[in-house]
């Protein structure tokens, strides 16, 4: 989240798009209820269902899954054609006046493509070659910018042409929503492109995944930079995570193309030498440009006294990517071929919660061995013997390590808004259950021992990794923590923040953003993530003295983006940071996200200085309207999900040109418009159960209340098949079959697209065969199809039949 | 009423604002949690209200109703159910062992020593509330104790502890009532002019305020304002010496509160 759950209590406008929170995220209700109790917020609900959020809003609005672009887009579409947008904003903070390559075309003019598409040729995947999608620079190398915004190359000029073909009638007409209802969405939101209103969007896993999920979170960040809501309180890009550590296991580079703190993993083939991986890692301009001071200190927390300016911080022992891909979907693919012969799944279960889980489970069977770490016996731990498996043929050796659970162990969970809160152990671990760093520790102590004893191809990142944790059976978690936070190498004390860090080998840091996490708070005694103080001078719940929340404790990111250039509030009820021009210093609730003080006089630096670049990560300095690191364009363009029952209405162009597909067992994909797969499908929670429901499942007070797996469908569809509710129904896909029971329900209907009707059908993915109230697995049937910037599956739009069992 | 006299006037109640339910059955677990009370094998339900019902083993569930409107239009609101907690409790009057106590600070609670296993209490309750631990050797009659035990050491309900969108709220029960009517005043058009509790059946702890039509959420209206006790206090009064002997009565009343337990729905 640019912003965080207590600031939802600031929003005047909500929309939900593609998130349940009412279900999945019940606190997020508190807040949103608060709003609309004491600023009487609006709520708006954008779901293919009814769900308990659109029980709760004052707008609900059916969308047929996967069109969340023509969505977006057609309400960028009408604030700028109703004036709605904010323009000042605009002109000031995002890179609209930006001049593009006048080679550069838009799918509108080339058939649903932009300019530069490679396609697919032999082996080679299909590309994009962005050499159009540059800005055009003068002679000092200066971006060339109108800030009259009537240039036909400029940024505004090109997105309101491609808007314009996202008109009511035609976003209406691909997502199957309602004109009428439509319309008063985009009046109601678009009603914050004022000052002193501020809208928030709210997604989750609905806007992620899909082929173009990416592409659905620029829509959300876009249309949030058209009406001027980032930055603010209130407003923001808020993106509800799934579990409540995801936020902290993706800041440690929990994903297989990051190292700790958001820098891209080492290439093999473009980073040879910790020269090249600055040389190409290092954008000239914005916060990015310190990132050879942010690695350069993680490699000095890796390998210590090892780790020398002259040796390039032992750059070279860190392990390489190949340039294939390892995401989910390719480790499962590589696992069928048998190329990856051991897994661990540690506090994972790809046997519920992957896509495609049925190759997946039949793809374990080639593994040699299998350690799986977690509370309870999952899905995953138990392939060899789930139903249909014949355990005898079955040669994987599986080991399985009882985890602690949440309260048996310390330490910190980050949360969406990026808090950092210690939690201490409840209770003690129960039977033998110990706590991941344990495992992690002994699991690296004993690989450590075998490379001392046995040498080995490459031993010295291993022996020579600083690991010292204490001695005691348990790692001492303070000095994993300071780690984590940094350190000044000559005295080990740690560092108050990210600021500290330098590329000479003084500091070691093992993950830049959580720099000052640990460091001591001066008035609580007590390290910034153990705070618990919560006294909010500000009132607009900013709490500082409550964790700490990544970067430097700041809660509301880009916040500079809050003022005007000058440094005034938009909305002075909302002061984030201010300048003070009688007193010539910035007044700030908010640790500011700019210099607010020059770094060497101590003075305070006039707005000015930071009124062209509030956006600091990004090298412009500026948001992005238009961003030409998307792999599938610098634009937003609507493409049908992979599965579909229908042909593109907006081009040629069928599907995300660049969305990633699998081969073997996880290949099978209906094809478009599919009589034998008629219905669209889409996954979803309930809050009962947690994830793949293994801990859920095996709690009798939770399985009570949801005991087993359905399929949520309309009473149209229910008449027209003779289903009636609890009936036990045969769900189908290009991938198998499952028996389930069925749930008849009016939150669920079908929508009008195109002039023809589709019938949706909703599938909680919680059960698996495993505990005492099993179920069916819905990923049993989802594909495995990917976006290309990140790989996520699917889960989101795919096509199914369904018939009584 | 004199027997009523005892009442605090801070007594306690809860308000629960059905538009700010969101249906997580947090309240339902955390009662199963603090009274221990196990877990019951379900099945599948259309509604997702599950236990289907409130039982010895259950004494509160939250109930999913979805309404059709003739617009097309549907409404979906989640209905906590539980003991009302009456100000004067018909279970109370009903049982001539005094099994059933009105506390002074608003609980009606049960003592298990005194129990005679009559199961007036049953018939005597205007919401079907009581439940009869039917396959026990030594079975008790069970419903929501309003967390009594609780409230001794200056908690609230287990419930409230752990809702987390502020739908339920415990507090003294005439402060509660007053601030029901202000949230109805306060936002004109989105509320029923109602408290349901305020007057129903003489009044209740456990107070309801909702958009929806309380008939349409399963709640009995159009009820008497008299409490049950009010009507009926003289003419129980007498029951425990026309009860003795009346072995036969009392197993005729067996088989009709068990199959009235099995046929009931709504609580």
């Amino acid at each position: 989240m640019t912003n965080h759950w207590v600031d939802y209590k600031n929003s005047d406008v909500f929309m939900i798009i593609g998130a349940n929170p009412a279900e999945n995220h019940p606190i997020a209700f508190k807040w949103i209820l608060d709003a609309r109790e004491n600023r009487g917020a609006k709520i708006i609900c954008v779901d293919p269902r009814f769900s308990k959020s659109a029980a709760l809003s004052d707008m609900y609005l059916r969308i047929r899954p996967g069109t969340d672009i023509p969505f977006l887009l057609g309400m960028m579409n009408y604030a700028i054609q109703n004036n709605l947008y904010f323009h000042d904003y605009v002109v000031n903070y995002t890179n609209a006046s930006y001049l593009i390559d006048p080679e550069f075309k838009l799918p509108g003019d080339n058939d649903g493509l932009f300019s530069g598409f490679v396609p697919k040729e032999g082996d080679k995947a299909a590309k994009y070659e962005a050499k159009t999608w540059q800005y055009q620079k003068d002679a000092d190398d200066k971006t060339k910018t109108d800030p009259t915004l009537q240039d036909p190359n400029c940024v505004w000029q090109l997105l309101k042409k491609h808007l314009a073909r996202y008109d009511v009638d035609t976003v209406c007409k691909v997502t199957g929503v309602n004109k009428e209802a439509y319309v008063e969405a985009c009046k109601l939101y678009c009603s914050t492109g004022v000052p002193n209103k501020v809208g928030n969007i709210i997604y989750a896993m609905g806007v992620t995944q899909h082929t173009h999920g990416g592409q659905n979170v620029r829509c959300v960040a876009m249309l949030q930079l058209l009406l001027g809501n980032i930055g603010m309180a209130g407003g923001g890009v808020n993106a509800q995570r799934g579990e409540s550590n995801v936020q902290g296991s993706t800041d440690m580079a929990m994903l297989f193309h990051l190292i700790p703190g958001y820098n891209p993993v080492p290439n093999a083939t473009l980073h040879k030498d910790w020269a090249m991986y600055k040389e190409k890692e290092t954008p000239k301009a914005g916060y990015w440009s310190n990132r050879p001071k942010f690695v350069a200190s993680m490699l000095k927390a890796f390998y210590g006294e090892h780790a020398t300016p002259e040796n390039d911080f032992c750059f070279d022992w860190l392990p390489k990517v190949d340039g294939r891909d390892h995401s989910h979907m390719a480790i499962f693919e590589e696992m069928e071929i048998g190329r990856i012969k051991g897994f661990f799944a540690w506090g994972q279960n790809p046997a519920v919660g992957g896509p495609g889980a049925i190759a997946a489970k039949k793809a374990m069977e080639r593994l040699e061995w299998m350690v799986a770490v977690d509370m309870v016996e999952t899905e995953t731990a138990a392939f060899w013997k789930r139903p249909g498996a014949d355990p005898k043929s079955i040669k994987t050796e599986v080991f399985f390590l009882p985890a602690c659970g949440p309260y048996e162990k310390e330490g910190t969970v980050t949360n969406s808004g990026r808090w950092a809160q210690y939690r201490w152990k409840a209770i003690e671990p129960l039977g033998d259950s110990k706590s991941d760093l344990w495992i992690a520790n002994k699991l690296f102590l004993a690989v450590k021992a075998l490379y001392a004893k046995e040498g080995g191809k490459f031993p010295d990142p291993i022996l020579k990794m600083k690991w010292d944790y204490g001695h005691g059976e348990e790692p001492e978690l303070d000095k994993v923590m300071l780690e984590i936070n940094g350190y000044t190498v000559a005295d080990g004390q740690a560092i108050a923040s990210f600021a500290a860090l330098q590329e000479d080998g003084s500091t070691a840091c093992g993950c830049w953003i959580y720099g000052g996490y640990f460091a001591t708070d001066k008035d609580l005694k007590v390290p910034n993530c153990k705070r618990r103080d919560n006294t909010d001078k500000s009132g607009l719940g900013l709490y500082p003295k409550w964790a700490f929340s990544w970067p430097v404790n700041r809660r509301i990111v880009y916040n500079r983006a809050s003022c005007d250039p000058a440094g005034n509030p938009w909305d002075p009820s909302r002061t984030l940071v201010k300048w003070d021009a009688a007193a010539s210093k910035w007044i700030t609730n908010d640790v500011p996200d700019f210099a607010a003080v020059d770094a060497k006089t101590k003075e305070p630096n006039p707005p000015e200085k930071s009124a062209k670049t509030p956006f600091i990560m990004n090298a412009e300095g500026v948001g992005k309207l238009f961003a030409n690191g998307m792999k599938e364009g610098p634009f937003p363009e609507h493409y049908e999900p992979i599965e579909t029952p229908i042909q593109n209405p907006l081009s040629k162009q069928q599907n995300n040109p660049l969305a990633t597909k699998r081969r073997g067992g996880f290949s099978f994909l209906a094809p478009v418009g599919s009589p034998d797969f008629p219905y669209i499908a889409t996954t979803h929670r309930v809050v009962e159960h947690y994830q793949s429901g293994a801990l859920t499942r095996n709690t009798p007070y939770l399985a009570e209340l949801m005991p087993e797996m359905f399929a949520m469908i309309s009473p149209v569809l229910a008449q027209k098949l003779g289903i009636n509710p609890g009936d036990a129904v045969v769900v189908s896909s290009a991938r198998g079959k499952f028996t389930c029971k069925a749930c008849v329900s009016p939150v669920m209907q079908p929508v009008n697209v195109n002039g023809a009707s589709y019938e949706i059908i909703g599938l909680p993915w919680h059960w698996g065969y495993q505990t005492d109230a099993p179920g069916a697995s819905a990923n049993d049937l989802t594909p495995c199809v990917g976006d290309p910037n990140t790989n996520i599956p699917e889960y989101k739009a795919w096509l199914c039949n369904i018939r009584k069992a | 009423m004199a027997g009523y006299t005892h009442l605090n006037e801070d007594r306690k109640g809860v308000l629960v604002d059905i538009t700010k339910c969101i249906g997580c059955r947090s309240c339902q677990v955390a009662c199963k949690n603090w009274n221990n009370l196990p877990a019951e094998k379900t099945s599948f339900t259309n509604d997702w209200t599950n236990p289907p019902k409130t039982s010895a083993t259950t004494w509160t569930r939250v109930a999913f109703r979805l309404i059709e409107e003739n617009n097309g239009g549907i409404k979906w609101r989640f209905v906590k159910n539980q003991c009302f907690h009456c100000e004067e409790p018909a279970c109370e009057s009903a049982c001539f062992v005094h099994a059933f106590i009105k506390l002074a600070d608003g609980p009606v609670v049960y003592k298990p020593n005194i129990c005679v296993g009559c199961r007036y209490c049953m018939l005597a309750c205007p919401f079907g509330v009581p439940s009869y631990e039917w396959d026990k050797a030594f079975p008790e009659v069970k419903k929501c104790t309003f967390c009594a035990d609780r409230q001794k050491e200056g908690l609230g309900p287990a419930c409230v502890s752990t809702c987390p969108t502020g739908a339920l709220k415990f507090g003294v029960r005439k402060e509660l009532l007053e601030e029901a009517k202000q949230r109805i005043a306060a936002s004109p058009g989105k509320y029923q002019p109602t408290v349901y509790g305020e007057k129903e059946y003489g009044g209740t702890s456990w107070l309801y305020i909702s958009d929806v039509p309380f008939e349409q959420m399963g709640f009995k209206t159009n009820v008497s304002e008299r409490s049950i006790p009010s009507y009926t206090w003289s003419v129980l009064k007498w029951t425990p010496y026309i009860a003795v002997g009346w072995t036969a009565a009392l197993t005729a009343l067996y088989l009709y509160t068990k199959r009235r337990a099995e046929v009931e729905e709504d609580h």
